[in-house]
């Protein structure tokens, strides 16, 4: 689809503020609705572009909400198609958890715990790739002087970046392992009862 | 939100789609980039929608990597610091790179940083200078939203605002403060904790300040109200005030309302506290509340305004959650569960006691 540039700018900028920053909550969410966890990838980008494409029509007034009633339907829509799948991931996203998600608490803490979080992402890029960030990022050299310092080639400086983005996007944004706390993610259902009585 | 083409991916196409974007940016990040490389991209941009969401969302995570300047700052020119170094570091909690902090990370960091001798002198003065730049930075912005809207903003400090319907602030950040000017309306501040630099939201002639807490601040005309659900906020009298008014300590649970130069301060659960901040839920939470206040609230979100028609049905009291957005759904419930009658005119809805 086009869009004029400005428009481009503004959607671009309102899916970065408005729906990346719920990656973490949606990433839950859609663990705990959806059991095969290989698919989980493909589902997430599937969402984005399906929620970026709608904001191209009309930009939604509660982003968020917004966000989680497509990933219901998505969901729904792929169970339909997907006849081999089984019916039990229905449960978790019938109507009565509409205002599912909604309470989050990320929404509170999304800047602090990004940036400690940004801290530990680094830490966990394997050893040449957090060299590499370190010094293009933080030292502000350029992928050419990276590579003389390191003593390796640009091509595969620019690999351990582009290694580094992924990786650091996860961590940030949300990462697809579902080593979250059992207690939050107790808590999150138990906020999501209380929505929805 | 139906799209004419297959909605599904072929199984693990996003994953080759991450990775093509990945390589994209960081060539672009890269020293040879050239003109044609600039329209390739485009065009693999322009070709699908699942290319593009890919790419903003690896391109904001990389323009968030900058931070790291600012968490490890002071310790820069001698690559990167053993691993979990940060959390030995005051930058986790503070990203604000002050001075002094550069200076306490260089005293915190390990032997070898200290005696580098030269070099590390050499890096501080530089860093001072950039240090002194960052120092004498103000972020400004303003920001308000229409009838109807509500709108979460992260700052620049890491705090968030969420703005209710019909609201307006102006935000400036610098080295020393994070000043807030609330003009009108309602805000929410989820504060980002940083000692060194207080958060402060004035509003008619009041401040309120805040280190690393949560809580809500609105304005009606002249009144003020102030709603705090974690932390402590400190309510004062602004100077433009003139008077320099006792200063009132806020912990969780406060609710204080400022009526002229009188403050009421109630200590309340903190569920319903929190239920006072629901309207970014977009509920509207009442219990036990006049209807006549019931729709004042409404009235925040909606053009089209609930009156009330006489001061019987006005003191009726409500309860109950309401999704401010559905404003006809709340006078339908008032009709069938009290002795209320609903007079429909183009803009507004007059409700009367039957």
């Amino acid at each position: 689809m086009r869009y004029g540039a400005g428009m481009q700018a503004e959607l671009d900028r309102w899916f970065t503020d408005e729906i990346l920053i719920h990656e973490d909550a949606l990433l839950r969410y859609l663990h705990r609705s959806w059991r095969h966890r290989d698919e989980i990838h493909d589902l997430r980008q599937e969402l984005y572009v399906r929620v970026y494409e709608a904001a191209g029509k009309a930009f939604p007034t509660q982003p968020k909400a917004f966000l989680f009633a497509s990933a219901r339907h998505l969901m729904a829509d792929r169970i339909r198609r997907n006849r081999v799948v089984s019916i039990e991931p229905m449960g978790d996203f019938e109507p009565s958890h509409v205002l599912v998600d909604e309470v989050s608490p990320e929404r509170w803490c999304g800047g602090r715990q990004a940036l400690s979080r940004l801290g530990d992402a680094f830490d966990q890029l394997p050893d040449r790739c957090r060299e590499v960030v370190w010094l293009r990022r933080v030292e502000d050299l350029s992928q050419k002087e990276v590579a003389v310092r390191l003593g390796i080639s640009e091509k595969t400086v620019e690999k351990h970046i582009a290694k580094g983005m992924r990786l650091l996007a996860d961590a940030l944004y949300g990462s697809d392992d579902a080593a979250r706390p059992v207690r939050s993610a107790r808590k999150q259902v138990d906020d999501e009862q209380q929505q929805a009585d | 939100m139906s799209s004419n083409r297959p909605t599904e991916l072929p199984f693990g196409r996003s994953l080759d789609i991450e990775h093509t974007a990945s390589l994209l940016l960081a060539r672009r990040d890269g020293d040879a980039w050239t003109d044609a490389d600039a329209v390739a991209l485009d065009a693999w941009l322009e070709a699908d929608t699942a290319h593009r969401v890919a790419f903003l969302r690896l391109q904001s995570a990389w323009s968030e990597s900058n931070r790291l300047q600012a968490l490890g700052a002071g310790l820069r020119g001698d690559g990167p610091p053993p691993r979990g170094s940060w959390h030995a570091s005051p930058f986790t909690e503070t990203r604000a790179a002050s001075v002094a902090a550069n200076n306490t990370a260089v005293l915190a960091a390990p032997k070898r940083f200290r005696i580098a001798g030269l070099a590390v002198v050499a890096a501080c003065i530089l860093l001072a200078g950039w240090g002194w730049r960052a120092y004498q930075h103000v972020d400004a912005a303003s920001y308000q939203t229409a009838m109807g809207e509500i709108r979460t903003l992260p700052l620049a400090d890491g705090s968030r605002t969420t703005l209710a319907s019909d609201s307006a602030v102006e935000i400036r950040l610098s080295r020393g403060e994070r000043d807030v000017a609330l003009l009108r309306g309602e805000a929410i501040f989820k504060v980002a904790k940083d000692p060194g630099r207080p958060f402060v939201v004035s509003t008619n002639g009041r401040r309120v300040i805040a280190v690393g807490t949560r809580f809500s601040v609105r304005r009606d005309g002249e009144d003020l109200r102030v709603v705090v659900t974690e932390g402590t906020v400190r309510l004062e009298s602004g100077p433009e005030a003139g008077n320099s008014g006792p200063s009132t300590l806020l912990p969780a649970g406060s609710v204080a309302l400022v009526h002229g130069g009188d403050v009421l301060v109630r200590s309340l659960a903190l569920a319903d506290v929190e239920r006072m901040l629901d309207w970014r839920n977009g509920l509207l939470a009442f219990r036990d509340t006049p209807l006549v206040e019931a729709t004042a609230e409404f009235n925040r979100y909606n053009t089209r305004k609930l009156a009330v028609g006489d001061a019987e049905a006005g003191a009726l009291r409500i309860g109950g959650s309401f999704r401010w957005d559905n404003e006809e759904g709340f006078v339908r419930l008032l009709e069938q569960g009290f002795p209320v009658r609903a007079e429909y005119a183009q803009d507004q809805i007059v409700l009367h006691s039957r």
